[in-house]
């Protein structure tokens, strides 16, 4: 079975989600955002147009541009009223034609020929399907598509049928109300009553959920279908026009192009206003009149912006309060509140709905995708994603050595999904090292004594070499049960050991999130401490590779620069012996100055033909110091 | 097991070839599926670095998207500004200067990929232009432009909003 996807099939707007690496991740359109218009039109050339394409030329093409045709599925003309209004008024509604078949059934006409509702709905979900399959790069054949909680059996069957024109096995037809749960992972909670507000651009819906034994049961739904976020921005231009006239006495609902703006302005401010308490309502050039250019500048504070709303606000709750009463339900008895829709986003409406039952609502997941979400959860658990048999571990804190200065080198950096490996070539602290201690840390910390050993080792039979020659791998390996193995490899005399380490996973939760804090109170502190290990190790190496450079080019360099980079070579040594970082910084950089003289030396002379070049300085790229001192 | 159940020689040996035959059919079953979701687990991997590869590229080169479409309205107005700039300003030095201004900008964001959509007099075509509307006109051509349209290097950033000619031609 390839993945399932979720579809969120709306009115306006429709949504198409899908499960990757254990997570709904909501895939873009090939337009690029995440919410396509429910519009299918048909061109003057015979073009068929989904989407955003088709919105743009509703207006030069309306006879021909279907739009909203989720209140015609599943419905017959003569019908009696349910929550939607009968088709004979919907139709009129309509600037395309909508039409009866002989049986009854709705059809629409389009570009000269008629459709099915289902027929229009599948030209929807053929771009999902489409822009699922080009975001996953495979083809896509089942999916779990959304209806409202209110869709009778024929409505539902009416959705079934168009994924199966558009090429998807629908697995499964879900209530809206009830993806929003699950987004959540409410359904992980054994007995609830969950209640779903849902306050989208046009319309209002509120459902009463009971869950039990897994299954979502819908107790009751309300709503209006003529409420939502556009009546907000509806408000607020009014409250601008209104004021412009008073000010300016110029009536601006007359001037199509300011509207126009002005309806923008007012989406933006609205948008803006959720989060910040005022915000300022700038339009140059909006009109002119015989004195010349006017423009448009206020401030619309958030107290303004509620007055001018509450009333819209208030009007939800009497459909809450139905909807309670015909669940059987008082307030109190509801266990959960979920949001969905863009303009719960209001704190005006999160607070409202938070009086209203009694307590904090989830409003976590984006209110926009948290049904196309929930969609694609429901098509995970379809496909058998959760039944997995595996369910991958993460190591909670970061494993490494310690290293050269008592620092921490990490290899496996925390919450890494396991089994995992990883290694590192590293090398010898001094000449001649015979052996390495593998000293393997777990923790945040920099500094390896403020973390947790989990074990060492050794590893001996290092052949005699300058310091940063040898090369010796090391490797982590986690499995799938959590037990780590560290090994060591000599390279160059194939001279490996290694020990096995179960006690890893042994922390408790509280022992884990106290390490994770201390890093974070330390973290300045230990920055600080680890930056003053590297200046010294640094330095050391500096004056190590100053004198290999002095021995090795004893005939290039000028007697007096000579005696100058000793000098600076024993300052550095001894300002190592104290505590001064200070003086250790200073001098390192002295001593790296006068280097730059002798390299300048160095390369001014010619060297005689078939001479090595001198050495950089540099030693083995890559390669990362092992703090492996005999103490 | 009673004396005369209990199985002879041949007949212990086929039962035990019963059982491990039977053991090592589950155990086929369980390898299968393991290599099974293995393979979807790798093919998901691979499927998913090269989205991940694709959008990199794509943050890299629209990156700027966010904050151009922020500035195209200021764009707008300074267009507006100029365009009604009375007769009795029109040759002030000081409107020369935003003039100037208005250039530069345009210059400065058409360096980072910003291009105009041509609208007035071609045809309408939605993957362009947004239409807001009929008017006197040829038909299908675009008659008036209300806010210009730009592209972001090949994407559309913001389409132009149009007025759409239906036809009608006025007498002279």
């Amino acid at each position: 079975m390839g993945k399932v996807i979720g579809i969120d099939l709306g009115t306006t707007f429709s949504e198409v989600a899908v499960m990757e690496a254990g997570e709904p991740v909501v895939i873009p359109s090939a337009e690029g955002g995440h919410l396509i218009p429910s519009v299918v039109a048909m061109s003057k050339t015979g073009e068929r147009l989904v989407g955003q394409i088709a919105k743009r030329q509703a207006i030069v093409n309306p006879e021909n541009t279907i739009y909203s045709i989720k209140r015609f599925m599943g419905r017959k003309w003569g019908e009696p009223a349910g929550r939607e209004l009968p088709v004979e008024e919907d139709a009129k509604r309509k600037a395309y034609k909508v039409t009866k078949a002989p049986n009854g059934d709705v059809r629409v006409a389009m570009g000269g020929k008629e459709y099915s509702p289902p027929e229009i709905s599948a030209m929807i979900l053929q771009k999902l399907k489409a822009d699922a399959e080009a975001y996953l790069g495979e083809k896509v054949t089942e999916a779990v598509i959304t209806v409202p909680a209110y869709f009778n059996d024929s409505q539902r069957q009416a959705t079934k049928d168009a994924g199966k024109i558009a090429g998807l096995e629908v697995l499964r037809i879900i209530n809206e109300p009830t993806a929003a749960s699950l987004a959540y992972g409410l359904d992980k909670k054994k007995e609830e009553t969950i209640a779903v507000y849902d306050l989208g651009g046009g319309t209002f819906d509120i459902s009463v959920l009971e869950l039990g034994e897994g299954t979502f049961q819908v107790k009751s739904t309300n709503g209006d279908t003529h409420l939502g976020g556009d009546d907000f921005d509806q408000r607020i231009m009014d409250w601008v026009c209104d004021e412009y006239k008073r000010e300016q006495g110029i009536d601006l609902r007359q001037d199509k192009m300011a509207l126009q703006r002005l309806k923008e302005a007012a989406e933006k401010a609205k948008t803006e206003l959720s989060t910040v308490q005022q915000t300022d309502i700038n339009l140059p050039f909006i009109t002119a009149d015989a004195s010349g250019p006017k423009h448009l500048s206020m401030t619309l504070t958030r107290s303004r912006l509620e007055q001018l709303v509450m009333d819209l606000v208030e009007k939800t709750l009497e459909p809450c309060r139905q909807a309670l009463a015909d669940a059987e339900k008082t307030s109190a008895q509801i266990d959960e509140v979920v949001l969905v829709g863009g303009q719960t986003r209001m704190p005006l409406v999160q607070e409202k709905v938070k009086q209203f039952f009694g307590k904090e609502p989830h409003k976590g997941v984006n209110p926009d995708e948290v049904v196309a979400i929930g969609a694609a959860i429901q098509g995970g658990v379809l496909r058998g994603d959760v039944k997995d048999v595996l369910l991958l571990d993460v190591t909670p804190l970061t494993l490494g050595i310690e290293t050269l200065g008592g620092v921490v080198t990490p290899l496996i950096p925390r919450n890494t999904t396991i089994p995992t490996s990883k290694s590192q070539v590293f090398s010898t602290a001094t000449d001649s090292q015979p052996s390495v201690e593998i000293h393997v840390l777990q923790g945040e910390r920099p500094m390896a004594a403020d973390n947790r050993t989990l074990g060492r080792f050794m590893l001996d039979g290092i052949l005699p070499a300058p310091r940063g020659v040898p090369q010796i791998e090391v490797s982590f390996d986690i499995d799938a049960n959590g037990i780590l193995s560290v090994k060591a490899h000599d390279k160059g005399t194939g001279k490996e050991q290694k020990i096995t380490i179960t006690a890893s996973s042994g922390l408790s939760k509280e022992d884990v999130e106290r390490m994770q804090r201390e890093a974070q109170t330390y973290s300045a502190e230990d920055a600080r401490r680890r930056e003053e290990v590297e200046l010294r190790n640094t330095a050391d190496t500096l004056a190590y590779t100053a004198e290999k450079t002095l021995r090795d080019n004893k005939d290039k360099i000028p007697e007096d620069l000579h005696k100058e980079v000793e000098e600076k070579v024993g300052a550095v040594r001894s300002v190592l012996q104290g505590t001064d970082i200070e003086a250790v910084r200073r001098a390192s950089q002295e001593l790296s100055d006068a280097m730059q003289k002798v390299g300048q030396a160095v390369y001014q002379q010619q060297p005689p033909p078939g001479a090595e070049p001198p050495p950089g300085g540099g030693d083995d790229e890559g390669t990362v110091e092992g703090e492996f001192r005999e103490v | 097991m009673p004396d005369e159940e209990r199985p002879t020689g041949e007949e212990a040996e086929v039962d035990e070839v019963a059982t491990l035959s039977q053991a090592l059919a589950e155990e086929k079953e369980r390898a299968e599926s393991y290599l099974a979701n293995w393979q979807r687990a790798q093919a998901d991997f691979v499927n998913y670095k090269r989205r991940n590869e694709q959008e990199r590229d794509e943050i890299s080169r629209f990156a700027n998207s966010r904050l151009m479409l922020a500035l195209l309205p200021v764009l707008d107005d300074l267009e507006r500004a100029l365009d009604s700039v009375t007769p009795r300003l029109e040759d002030s030095s000081w409107v020369e200067g935003i003039r100037l201004i208005e250039r530069k900008l345009r210059a400065g964001l058409e360096a980072q990929g910003l291009s105009q959509i041509e609208a007035l007099g071609k045809e309408f075509d939605p993957n362009f232009h947004e239409a807001a509307g009929h008017s006197e006109g040829q038909e299908g051509i675009v008659a008036h432009e209300l806010q210009k349209g730009y592209m972001l290097h090949d994407r559309v950033l913001r389409p132009s909003r149009v007025i759409v000619g239906n036809g009608e031609v006025s007498e002279e």
